[in-house]
Parts: C-alpha cells; structure tokens; sequence
C-alpha cells in the first residue's frame, strides 16, 4: 500500500484515541440527579477487547429470544473504532432518597427491602434498580452523542453492549445499570443501513463468500 | 421601525429558542425508535402555581422548596419551563430485568403504584428516553447560550398539580434569559443572620467542641 495511505489509516486511529476521550469528558460534565460518583465513563479502544465484548454480546443473543438482535449488534460493534460504556454506581445498592416512586415501591425504604432479581443468565440488569439514579445514564449517554455530533462522528448507542460489559466484569463491581455507545471514524458509518439478517449479511461475511473464498481458484485457473 | 430595543429582542429570541429547542428534544435519540414523549412548555401563571405548590413542600422537601423560592425569583425575568412526560409500562420487549421484573409483560402486568411525584413501576428505558430528550433540550439550550438547569423537583410538581396530564413519569428543563445565571450560586438570598441560623439549626456538630470538652 501506498506510504501516505497507511499514514492516514495510523492518523485516523489516533483520531479515535483522541476524540473518545473528549467524548468521554463530555458525558462526564453532563447533569447528575442526586449527587456526585454516580456514574463511570469507560474507553474500550483495542480491537481485541472489542471482540470480547462482540463475542459476550452473540452469547448472550442465544439465552432468549427477545435478544436476538444482540447479533446483529455485535457485527456493528466489529467495525466499531472504539466502545465507551457508561455505568451507573448507585442504582443498584443507592437508592436516591427522595421517594419519588419511579420504580413503583413509594419510597425507597421499600425498595431496599425489595429482594433483587437472581443474577440468573436471562437476567441483564438485577433489578428493581433506583429509577431515578439509573436515569442519570440517559444524560451521560446524551452528552456523549452530542460531542460526538460536534465532532462529526458517527455513533451507535446500545444497552446490549452494557449488559455484556458487565456480564464480563470489566466495569466496576457496583454497576447496576451500563449502556454503552460506539464511535467510527470512517467514512460509511456502520451503524446506519443495516440490511436486514445482518449478522450473516455483512461486510466481513460478503468479502469472505465472494472474494475470499473464491480468489484461490481464480488465481489456479488464470495463472 | 429600523431600532428594536433590548428587551423587545431578548423576549422575541427568548421565545424562538423555547421553540428550537423542544425541536432538538423531540429529534433526539431514542430507543427502539420509541419516541412517545410528551412535551410542553409552562410559563407565567402556570409556572407560579408550580413554584407556589414546590416552596409549600417546605420541610417535607427542602430541596423542592428551595427550587420553588427560586422559580418564584426567577419568573420575573424571561423563564420558561420544559415539562417532558412519558408513560411508565414498557413497549420495548427487551425483558432486561432493570425495573425488577423477568419480562416486561410481567411489569406491564403489576399493580400500579400511584403517588404524586411518579406512577411506577416504571420501564428503565422509557425512564431512559425520557432523560435522553432533557439532556437534548439541556444541549440545545446551552448551544443558544440560555440559562438552564434539569429539574425533578418541578417536574414532579407539574405532574402532581396535573399541569401536565396523561403522564407517569416526567423530567423538566428550565431556561432562562436572565441577566445573570439564575440557577446556581443564588447567595442574594443567604444573608448572613439567614445563613448563620439555618447552619447552626442543620449541622450543629459543625461547631461543636469535643464531646466531654469543658465549654
């Protein structure tokens, strides 16, 4: 290849490094209901730990039938550049004191009587979590779009990556509730047209069938 | 008229970016391309009866009250309030277990809980998309260069004075043109005898010597 193309192809990777990292700052400054040490921004940029977390992702799709797209997620996540998973701390263990009843138990007395959900393979988040704190995700998820919109990156915002970083146990121990966004610097975003059965139509499996496994062949005939 | 005076053109711009800036809520991202948000904006006597109904919570809720004592400063400048309300049961299948519940037909299912700050149990997700379209409106304000803070503590009074109606749960955004900001740092109001009472009342292990010291 070319010097100078592979020049932009190291440019553009450093672009990514730079730019999660000022999104991650913008989700940070974003509201907090309730207080501070709410919520953790965390910067997934190797693409050997987003594979990890694709693959947690397709392993999760085949416990039920209502996370099916949890595969057609994954094959975004792969052209990803990098995951930013944003938790929430106290939702879990913190209710916010102020009896607002979101989660339906009147006041949050009740609600730290309320026995958990089982951290049972069918079970994503084991609620009933503090709605009101879990809510401070949506502006930390929030923020991040918006700087990312300001810097012209595409993004992709999805729970089913959360539920697997926090299956995996790679965001800190108390996270109740995770939802995570991805960026791509590139110049077809491919978190937007997605064909229908993506996970086995896409990109990588179309360069496979039609070129890959085929070029042998051509290269032994016409050689 | 080729001069328009300063308070003309604060009011006019004012109420143009109330507008644009519900458009980038209600455009905003949402899950599962939910978007079943309601929106409204409260101004003047609406408002006031929203501040009056926040600052009488008084004991109960120091933090509504402090909201409403503020609100009833802030109303005599251009203010205005964004109500977004949602319903609470969920529409997304996604059966996360978030609200406590396996399925979300067995939340869709459970027993109504009312009350006047929320109606729950209420969807994770709808709670999510809801919060999703403040930040927006929060966003869009700031680029406009408004005055603005999120609220819960109003939102819950417009739910429970049923400003807005139809609603189990709902998050508000105030926006101000104010001279200055209005929201934070309100010391005009702590004098100093107001200040000294009030701290020595809520935290008098502040002052206090060793328990056992000789006073």
């Amino acid at each position: 290849m070319e010097r100078s193309i592979l020049q932009y192809e190291t440019d553009r990777q450093e672009a990514v490094r730079v730019a999660a990292r000022l999104i991650l700052a913008s989700g940070t400054t974003t509201p907090r209901v309730g207080g501070v040490g709410e919520c953790t921004i965390h910067i997934i940029d190797d693409p050997c730990d987003i594979e990890d977390v694709c693959q947690k992702m397709e392993e999760m799709a085949g416990i039920k039938k209502s996370w099916s797209f949890f595969n057609r997620d994954a094959a975004m996540l792969r052209d990803a550049d990098a995951l930013l998973i944003a938790t929430s701390l106290r939702c879990l263990n913190d209710p916010a004191d102020i009896n607002c009843n979101m989660c339906g138990k009147l006041v949050c007395e009740y609600l730290k009587e309320e026995e958990k959900l089982p951290r049972d393979p069918d079970v994503a988040y084991t609620g009933p979590l503090c709605t009101f704190r879990a809510t401070n995700i949506a502006y930390a998820v929030d923020g991040m779009m918006n700087q990312a919109r300001h810097l012209g990156i595409d993004t992709g915002t999805y729970w089913s990556m959360g539920a697997a970083a926090m299956r995996m146990g790679i965001i800190p121990r108390d996270t109740g509730f995770a939802m995570g966004m991805a960026i791509s610097i590139t110049e077809k975003s491919p978190f937007r047209d997605i064909p229908k059965n993506y996970a086995d139509i896409n990109q990588r499996s179309m360069t496979d069938r039609m070129i890959n496994r085929l070029w042998p062949q051509f290269r032994s005939i016409y050689s | 008229m080729t001069i328009r005076q300063m308070s003309e053109l604060v009011e006019k711009g004012f109420q143009r970016s109330v507008e644009l800036i519900s458009l980038a809520a209600h455009n905003s991202f949402r899950f599962n391309n939910r978007n079943t948000i309601q929106m409204i904006t409260v101004e003047d006597e609406d408002l006031e009866q929203i501040a009056e109904y926040c600052f009488s919570l008084g004991d109960m809720s120091p933090l509504a009250a402090r909201d409403g004592r503020n609100l009833v400063q802030m109303m005599k400048e251009p203010c205005s309030l964004l109500v977004f309300g949602d319903k609470r049961k969920s529409d997304f299948n996604y059966n996360c277990g978030a609200c406590g519940y396996r399925t979300c037909a067995e939340m869709n299912k459970a027993e109504e809980v009312e009350s006047l700050t929320a109606n729950g149990p209420s969807c994770v997700f709808k709670n999510i998309n809801l919060g999703i379209a403040a930040n927006a409106a929060a966003s869009a304000a700031h680029a406009l260069g408004l005055y603005c803070r999120v609220f819960s503590t109003l939102a819950f009074g417009a739910k429970a004075l049923e400003v807005i109606e139809g609603v189990d749960i709902c998050i508000s955004v105030c926006v101000s043109a104010a001279k200055k900001n209005p929201y934070f740092d309100r010391h005009e109001y702590w004098t100093q005898e107001h200040w000294d009472e009030t701290f020595a009342k809520e935290f008098p292990p502040y002052n206090r010597g060793f328990i056992g010291a000789v006073e």
